[in-house]
């Protein structure tokens, strides 16, 4: 292979053999394209007037006076499609067809990469089929119809806990067998070398924008950078831009879930011990014999048992934090956005402005915060009615008791 | 010398291929896995292949997988599993062991611990199935060092490069994969092959044991006729226990009898 891809002790390669030619395969051809004008000027392009790149950076008056700090929001969410999740799925399936492939496969766990990895196959006539976990495509419906409604095939994952880990496998298997023909175009800065570092470079958009617009709008860099964490792509694409700034300090936010003391959390970052899982080296939430746990979080998108390597390195260095929001605390970011702003968010990035939140409140009142709002909320409606619905019902168990 | 050397020097002294059964540790229960295990030998198995239950085996097809997670769910616990070879170590000291495990499971104990640990109940060689020879330096290494053979993979994919470097990484045998995909009963054979057969003999002496889809005495005759040095057999076998549960020896008996035998002669 023509380098291993590693962060420190995390990232590198470990797949089956028969996946190796395929990631040689791709690595090449992403080092060659990713210097070729044409090639990144057809990216370009795409992101500008498929996409509507540059996304407004948005300074949140109300939120701000509400919290106590200044809030920026990068709005991810204004992109098409609904989440950052377009900018990687236009750059890999570009290379898919530079590499002459002929169908995507994607994993999804929220439905936002799927959606976005549809739009491109659609976009650029490449056949695609999606992988899901049953459990999230339950909670996820409209985003399961998007996909289809794109053309795109939807495959019902039933194995180990349904979601997007079991996804991720599903996908694994299908590249293996079909690996002649077909790119996997993974959604997250994880699994193995080379799409950390291939994600990376089709999000770093979101960094590189913001930090412009922060210093076009204020005349300096924001205090701190936030972004929730599952894999990692919304985050790793913000933050990236700013990693050579001193000042400024990268905070990823992962997934409380029901508490960091139960066991139904997605927070690896916090709790996770080193292992190998989905072609990488990284944290993980598994047992003593390295069997791997079910994780649990509100929003799909986040509920993932490891997280991509170079996160896991940022926080060996220092170089980033991460910290951690519960389902409930996430839920009251989501309505007070909504309601003091006139934006929903999904429920990934309520996750990020419940700890901006928890954030205003020990930082003076001009720390300027600028958070990743990564996308819409509009694929959480059903899943929001539910929990308002929960809740209702025990508020009147209460009252009639 | 290790038992898969001897063992296969044996097979070659008498114009035999090598049958290569595999099923997974713990699988569908303690009693009745021992008892599938000592089917196996005494139905003429050349060596075992022996699997860990992971419950992310990427590189299994469904039928794998559903045991794997039965077998976990089951409680059934690795340190049972190291258990379980030691009997069966017992049981016949002879036969070659080869265990199938993936990356985490040896990371969790720490690679020196795991070889250590395995060498001691008794197991020959062990496939890390999604660990190939390049991804690190050490866990080959501390393989070596406990005296276990690491056994790797090669499909009709891989490079006449990577070929001599996985040649010059793995002992016991080389695992040739017949088809791409995973693990699973699908009969379709890859046409290159019989050229991956030949591009490996010209770079390496250990024996090609092909898998992936062997399920048939005719399919492994046919494997055996390309020029493989035997076949290795998985999913087949765990369909055969959980198609016939209740009488799986007698079952299994009649397969395996009639896997050996095909193999038994080809070529000679």
């Amino acid at each position: 292979m023509l380098s291993k891809g590693h962060f420190g002790t995390f990232g590198g390669m470990y797949v089956p053999e028969t996946l190796i030619p395929a990631l040689e395969e791709l690595e090449t051809a992403f080092l060659t394209f990713s210097q070729d004008a044409a090639f990144l000027q057809e990216f370009r392009d795409l992101l500008a007037n498929f996409a509507g790149r540059p996304t407004p950076l948005y300074f949140a008056k109300n939120l701000s006076a509400n919290w106590g700090a200044q809030i920026f929001l990068k709005r991810e969410d204004l992109l098409h499609g609904g989440a950052h999740k377009t900018n990687n799925a236009l750059g890999q399936a570009l290379l898919a067809k530079a590499m002459g492939k002929t169908r995507l496969i994607a994993e999804t766990g929220a439905g936002q990469h799927g959606v976005a990895t549809a739009m491109a196959g659609a976009l650029l006539g490449i056949e695609t089929e999606v992988y899901m976990g049953e459990v999230d495509m339950a909670r996820q419906q409209p985003n399961v119809f998007r996909m289809r409604l794109l053309g795109a095939k939807v495959h019902a994952v039933k194995s180990g806990s349904r979601t997007l880990k079991d996804a991720i496998n599903e996908a694994l298997r299908d590249w293996i067998t079909n690996v002649r023909h077909t790119h996997y175009l993974l959604g997250t800065a994880a699994g193995p070398h080379p799409f950390p570092t291939l994600v990376k470079f089709f999000q770093r958009v979101i960094g590189d924008e913001a930090r412009a617009q922060m210093l076009d709008r204020i005349g300096h860099l924001p205090d701190y950078v936030i972004a929730c964490v599952g894999g990692g792509s919304n985050a790793i694409g913000i933050f990236t831009a700013f990693l050579g700034d001193e000042h400024v300090k990268p905070i990823g936010v992962e997934p409380a879930g029901k508490g960091l003391d139960t066991h139904e959390h997605g927070a690896v970052l916090a709790r996770g011990t080193l292992g190998c899982l989905h072609g990488m080296k990284s944290l993980l939430l598994q047992d003593e014999d390295g069997q791997i746990h079910e994780t649990y979080s509100i929003s799909a998108g986040l509920d993932y048992p490891s997280v991509g390597p170079e996160h896991a390195y940022l926080q060996s260095i220092g170089a980033a934090r991460y910290e951690s929001a519960t389902d409930q605390e996430a839920l009251d970011a989501f309505h007070e956005l909504a309601r003091s702003e006139g934006i929903i968010p999904a429920l990934e990035s309520a996750h990020a402005l419940a700890y901006a939140k928890k954030l205003a409140r020990e930082v003076p009142n001009d720390t300027v915060l600028l958070v990743n709002l990564s996308g819409r909320g509009d694929k959480d409606m059903q899943q929001v009615m539910n929990q308002q619905n929960a809740f209702q019902q025990s508020q009147s168990v209460n009252l009639t008791s | 010398m290790n038992r898969y050397t001897h063992r296969f020097q044996h097979l070659r002294e008498n114009g035999q291929k090598a049958f290569i059964p595999f099923t997974l540790l713990g699988w569908p229960n303690r009693e009745t896995c021992l008892e599938t295990i000592q089917v196996m030998i005494a139905n003429g198995a050349t060596a075992l292949e022996l699997g860990l239950a992971f419950s992310d085996p990427v590189a299994d097809g469904p039928v794998v997988q559903e045991a794997a997670l039965e077998t976990l769910n089951s409680g059934f616990r690795v340190r049972d599993a190291f258990e379980l070879i030691r009997e069966i170590r017992e049981f016949d000291a002879e036969i070659p062991i080869g265990l199938l495990v993936y990356f985490n499971m040896v990371m969790a104990k720490g690679g020196e611990a795991f070889f250590r640990e395995a060498a001691a109940v008794g197991v020959d060689g062990v496939l890390i199935a999604d660990l190939p020879p390049d991804a690190e330096n050490q866990t080959f290494a501390q393989a070596r060092a406990a005296g276990i053979a690491p056994i790797c993979i090669i499909s009709p994919l891989t490079s006449d490069e990577r070929l001599r470097l996985i040649a010059q990484e793995a002992d016991g045998f080389l695992y040739v994969v017949s088809r791409l995909g995973i693990t699973g009963t699908d009969e379709r054979y890859d046409t290159s092959l019989q050229d991956l057969l030949e591009r490996a003999h010209r770079v390496s002496d250990l024996p090609l044991c092909i898998g992936f889809g062997i399920s048939s005495p005719e399919h492994a005759q046919t494997m055996c006729k390309l020029g493989a040095d035997g076949v290795i057999t998985g999913s087949k076998i765990i369909q055969v226990i959980r198609e016939n549960r209740g009488n799986e020896a007698v079952a299994l008996s009649g397969f395996l009898r009639n896997m050996v035998a095909a193999t038994g002669k080809v070529g000679s």
